[in-house]
């Protein structure tokens, strides 16, 4: 019986205690709206945090935010010492383990300690994955720290100390669209990288992009890639030649099957060419154009197919294949226009012109197969459209030809009968 | 039996003679006849109107041949008359072009019935019935204009069927009613469908069969000067003279028609998406382009009343008064027919600038 009663006694007892707090509070208050103070009240830190309030560091105010605070994880977790205590010298006394300020190695400890920890995580986090720490450490920034090197970026630089929010929290500094910034913070400080000898200009080519464009000004968190979605996250590294490809390939996949099926995947390779960074650049990634194809100065392919060399036909044919596809489009749209203009109907002409314009799509995507029999065949395809949209427009002409001749002959026909009428009207007998 | 297999022209007419009343008939069209006055010409709009209305049935029964009406065929069943059938885009723009002239016919005859005061005793019922019978024109043009189910008529229809649930009280049911739910949908385009091809037609047969009863019954408003002077008094008999004149007004608007079909056929534009956002500039068509206008002139509010509400409170207003002019201008006073006329002007100047800075917005 007491089994029974006692844990309702202490259910009832919680839910007084909530309905007696909510009464002191406006009826309309939500978290928000809460002051600062009872904000914290109910956070774990204890005495830590009545110390930290009136330090006014904002520790205090930054761990409200915190996942951990809310997941009822304390100061002392990762700081030690005893949270109990009012006076500092008593929380800090030798024997509670307190260590204060943890430093760059601590850190990594401190956080690994949980979430390196799988039978933790998984009780706690089941979804989350409890390989940062180990990926870290083949990290570029892993792989400095553990020679001694505190400048670079640990758990804190990248996710915050105090404030942790969750990756999906758009607040987060490590949510999709604010890692570049996050990131270039250092990457792109010259001061702060030159003792490390690499480019600091990643952040602003980035933001130029085609992916910075659609991740910043898009905001499509989905579907462009971050800074980590190449390089990884906890194990951030420059991207190796071999697996360029792949990186891209992640998304570009036909793309970058294409390419690894090509003649030019093993020539690259032989000559350790960086497979898509070769020809489309690394942060500063744009659109790309049909002038790029072509054995001409300033062409990508001229970089290594000079003219009249091994391989520049094949450029030759791509850049003279796309020329002569795009002076069609403009053919057919002049004809197709003149053809509405005048009160056709184009259509079908305009189905044909956008079916050729999926064909030169996919003929662009298949440049990466470097193959002239897989181009002829997919340009046969668009000129074929091509000429059936043509076909489409000078059918229009010619029907509104039809039309005009055929309103020219009845108009013949109806001017005759009204002569007819109007010759009966005056053959009728005089009114009076 | 009187027939003859020698003539069976003479045979036929001798076999329907032996049944019906056709000598009573050809006697009573010998003798109708037709005033000649100064505005004569304009007592040809009547038939011209008609003559565009049986234009409007015959083409629109070939159009009934394709046409799918459901939200998931229309636009491609229209796009298919236009494109695929042989003479469908030409059949579709006469339906189309024969449908703006017989309202703009059917307006010019009631304002020149208006201005010749013919609306006056005992021709009271053939005004009102002319006057609905202009409503259910516009209503087939309303209803029309949505089947091809392309975004400016769907954006059109939303707007139309906005101003209608403004009426209060009964607004909302009918734009309900209208539409098949609380938004213009899929649900919407059989419903126009239905009123354009069975209840409007419906009812305009009844009304042009009423309209037409008045006017044999009662004959042609003759001018109020001959009530003075009789001597004035010309006529012409309705066949063959009037007959001959109104065929060559309609040999003329045929092939005007036939002209604005093959310059400017009409066009379809894209396929209306309902969970699109309305493009810029969407206005209904010319004839309600007036009181579309008239109400974004409106306030916000004005007293009680919201000022879409005040706008159509007007314009119900007006069209009542309208309707009641036979009642109001009687002819025994002339100051009152001074004002009616003026305001008959008024309105036309009214109408004229409201439709063009309707369609210069």
């Amino acid at each position: 019986m007491t089994k029974v009663f006692a844990p309702a006694f202490i259910l009832v007892c919680v839910a007084l205690s909530f309905e007696v707090r909510a009464e002191d509070l406006p009826a309309d208050a939500g978290a928000e709206d809460l002051p600062a103070d009872a904000k914290i009240e109910h956070l774990p830190g204890g005495q830590c945090l009545e110390c930290h309030r009136t330090a006014g560091d904002g520790v205090a105010e930054l761990w409200h935010d915190d996942v951990h605070a809310r997941a009822g994880i304390g100061c002392e977790t990762c700081h030690g010492g005893d949270p109990e205590q009012a006076d500092s010298d008593l929380a800090k006394r030798r024997g509670t383990g307190y260590h204060g300020e943890l430093s760059p190695s601590q850190i990594l400890l401190s956080c690994g300690g949980c979430h390196a920890d799988v039978d933790y995580m998984k009780v706690r986090q089941p979804l989350l994955p409890v390989d940062q720490l180990d990926k870290y450490r083949t990290s570029e920034h892993g792989k400095l720290l553990a020679k001694g090197e505190t400048r670079v970026a640990q758990c804190a630089s990248c996710h915050g100390a105090h404030g942790v929010r969750e990756v999906n929290d758009g607040k987060s500094p490590v949510y999709a669209s604010n890692v570049p910034a996050t990131c270039g913070h250092c990457h792109g400080d010259a001061d702060y990288m030159s003792d490390f000898g690499i480019e600091t200009n990643q952040y602003d080519e980035y933001v130029q992009s085609v992916h910075g464009k659609a991740l910043l000004e898009k905001n499509d968190v989905r579907g462009a890639p971050a800074c980590n979605d190449c390089h990884g996250n906890h194990g951030a590294a420059p991207p190796s030649i071999d697996a360029i490809a792949n990186i891209c390939g992640a998304c570009h996949s036909y793309n970058a099957e294409l390419f690894l099926g090509s003649p030019l995947a093993p020539a690259f390779k032989e000559k350790s060419l960086a497979d898509c960074v070769a020809c489309h650049g690394k942060h500063y990634i744009t659109h790309t154009r049909d002038e790029w194809e072509g054995d001409k100065p300033g062409a990508t392919c001229r970089k290594c197919h000079e003219e009249g060399k091994e391989g520049s036909d094949l450029a030759l044919y791509f850049t003279e294949t796309f020329g002569s596809v795009r002076q069609s489009f403009e053919e057919i749209e002049q004809l197709l226009t003149e053809a509405e203009m005048k009160g056709m109907d184009v259509t079908e002409g305009e189905d044909y012109v956008e079916a050729a314009r999926q064909g030169l799509m996919q003929a662009r995507t298949l440049i990466h197969s470097f193959s002239k029999p897989v181009m002829e065949e997919k340009v046969i395809e668009i000129a074929e459209n091509q000429a059936a949209a043509l076909e489409e427009g000078y059918a229009a002409l010619r029907a509104l030809e039809d039309r005009r001749r055929g309103l020219a002959i009845s108009t013949l026909l109806l001017l005759l009968l009204t002569i007819m009428v109007a010759i009966k009207i005056r053959t009728l007998p005089p009114l009076d | 039996m009187s027939t003859s297999p020698e003539n069976p022209d003479r045979a036929l007419l001798a076999w329907a003679k032996d049944r019906y009343p056709i000598a009573k008939f050809a006697e009573w069209a010998k003798h109708k006849t037709v005033p000649i006055g100064p505005g004569a010409f304009w007592y040809y709009f009547g038939g011209i109107t008609l003559f565009l209305f049986f234009m409007q049935v015959g083409t629109g029964i070939l159009l009934m041949f394709y046409y799918k009406g459901s939200a998931d065929t229309a636009f491609e069943s229209v796009r298919f008359i236009s494109a695929k059938v042989p003479f469908g885009w030409l059949i579709r723009s006469v339906h189309a072009w024969s449908a703006n002239l017989m309202i703009l016919s059917a307006f010019i005859h009631m304002f020149s019935v208006f201005f010749m005061r013919a609306y006056r005793k005992p021709r009271e019922l053939t005004w009102v019935s002319g006057i609905a019978l202009l409503g259910i024109l516009m209503g087939f043009g309303f209803s029309g204009y949505l089947l091809p189910w392309n975004e400016l008529a769907f954006f059109a229809t939303k707007v139309g069927t906005d101003i209608i649930g403004v009426i209060p009280y009964i607004g909302d049911p009918i734009m309900y009613v209208l539409r098949g739910g609380e938004e213009v949908t899929g649900s919407t385009l059989p419903r126009f469908f239905a009123l354009h091809v069975a209840l409007f037609p419906a009812l305009l047969t009844m009304f042009i069969a009423g309209h037409l009863f008045f006017i044999q019954m009662q004959g042609i408003h003759e001018p109020e000067a001959w009530k003075a002077h009789p001597e004035q008094r010309k006529t012409m008999p309705f066949f063959p003279h009037f007959f001959m004149r109104e065929l060559l007004l309609w040999l003329i608007t045929l092939n005007i028609v036939a002209v604005l079909a093959v310059f400017f056929p009409a066009e379809l534009g894209i396929e209306a998406d309902p969970f699109s956002s309305a493009p810029a500039g969407i206005k209904p068509e010319w004839y309600f382009l007036a009181t579309f206008e008239f109400l974004k002139y409106m306030p916000a509010h004005v007293g009680p009343l919201e000022g879409e509400e005040l706008g159509l409170l007007i314009i119900s207003a007006g069209f009542a008064l309208w309707c009641l002019v036979p009642w109001i201008d009687r002819g025994r006073n002339p100051m009152m027919t001074k004002i009616v006329m003026a305001a008959g002007v008024a309105i036309i100047v009214f109408l004229s600038i409201m439709t063009y800075l309707g369609h210069s917005a």
